[in-house]
């Protein structure tokens, strides 16, 4: 962000930034900065907080009117509350709805896909239900379903469809896997017996109890032993947080 | 948060270890008071127009965003999965504030919001941006852009 910050001004236009890693902005020197101490993915603090986002943008804009440069200052508050890690579990209910990972161990292959298949049915109900308050869905491009057919051809050596825009399975694979973590979040935000997790409750969840989490673990290791180097890259950068892949 | 002491390993090592560009210059470019300047948004979140082609590695490449987009219009296919992706889906203003600066505009705290504003993957390498980042300042230049507030992810 800093580099393009220095960019764009060299060619006169004039910029400001928010700053999300310090720590790289001081050694950039972009022209101006507004560092931020908020979670990486929430430059501007908390979602649904106009208020407080309209401070972060104001602190932002205020630095085009600083005399002289380069400028980095700190905003000078934390998040509201809601937006910060927290440590405690997302607290799923015992209830029909299965998302805990069958036998709590690894399975073959087909059960894995299988138990996937029921909990997608599972939380189709309520990701249709949260498109339908909201008026659409964050999924870029595969549905629940389609996401669950690629990595099913994937891991049964089956041909993946492509298209214009997906032009390569790893590419198919990675937007797959953002498409089906943001319908489980959805499928979350509306269901009236779960408190709306943290991005870090969330997180601990999808990768470590669900059925979803651990066939994209299977696709990871898939991916990681091909000769292809955008699946191998895929299997070891893009699939699976760092915090995640151990776990 | 993103004070990097406080990150988990390995995450902290990643982002620490990440090369930085230094440069010998330093540019300033001034302009009118800030309730005059027409403003755009140039985003490194990986965001675009959902019938947009999505970002696929690291090349610089970036994508239009025209100012009638609205939340349900705009996707992100940014390449990490080591950011926080749950306060998008929840409120788009939490990385793309298109909603605040035209509350901006209409309060006449800016002057007015760009026709067209910009998203890059932030991943992507600094010479690959630098190429975009000439070809961009030029589009910027001819919607009488003054003001680019660039907000990472």
């Amino acid at each position: 962000m800093g580099a393009l910050g220095h960019y764009l001004e060299t060619q006169g236009i004039p910029t400001t930034q928010i700053s999300l890693i310090r720590e790289h902005t001081e050694t950039i020197q972009p022209p101006r900065a507004l560092w931020v101490p908020f979670a990486l993915g929430r430059p501007l603090g908390r979602p649904n907080d106009p208020a407080f986002q309209t401070r972060v943008i104001q602190a932002a804009l205020a630095l085009l009117e600083a005399d002289s440069g380069p400028v980095l200052i700190d905003f000078p508050d934390e998040a509201p509350d809601g937006s910060e890690p927290a440590e405690a579990e997302m607290d799923l209910p015992a209830c029909p709805v299965s998302f805990a990972r069958p036998d709590g161990q690894k399975t073959e292959t087909g059960q894995l896909l299988e138990a996937f298949r029921q909990e997608l049915a599972d939380c189709r109900s309520w990701y249709d239900m949260a498109a339908e308050q909201r008026g659409f869905s964050s999924v870029a491009y595969f549905t629940p379903e389609a996401a669950f057919q690629v990595f099913h051809d994937f891991l049964l050596d089956k041909p993946i469809p492509l298209d214009d825009n997906i032009a390569s399975p790893a590419l198919a694979l990675r937007l797959a896997a953002q498409d089906i973590k943001a319908a489980y979040f959805e499928s979350v935000m509306v269901r009236p017996d779960i408190t709306l997790p943290d991005d870090t409750a969330f997180n601990r969840w999808f990768w470590q109890k669900t059925a979803a989490g651990e066939v994209l673990r299977a696709v990871r290791d898939k991916c990681r032993a091909s000769d292809d180097a955008a699946l191998k890259m895929n299997g070891d950068l893009l699939l699976v947080p760092m915090d995640q892949a151990s776990a | 948060m993103a004070r990097l002491k406080t990150l988990p390993e390995p995450m902290r090592s990643h982002l620490a270890d990440l090369p930085c560009p230094t440069f010998d210059t330093r540019p300033w470019v001034t302009g009118p008071p800030l309730s005059r300047r027409r403003v755009a948004i140039i985003s490194t979140a990986g965001l675009h127009r959902r019938e947009d082609r999505p970002f696929e590695g690291m090349t610089g490449d970036y994508r239009v965003i025209p100012d009638t987009c609205t939340a349900k219009d705009l996707v992100m296919t940014h390449i990490s999965t080591n950011f926080d992706r749950t306060g998008f889906v929840q409120d788009w203003n939490v990385v793309f504030p298109l909603d605040r600066l035209h509350d901006l505009a209409a309060d006449h705290h800016i002057g007015s919001v760009a026709e067209f504003h910009y998203s890059f993957m932030g991943a992507a390498d600094p010479g690959a941006m630098e190429q975009a980042a000439g070809r961009l300042a030029g589009l910027l230049k001819g919607d009488a852009v003054d003001a680019a507030l660039l907000v990472p992810v």
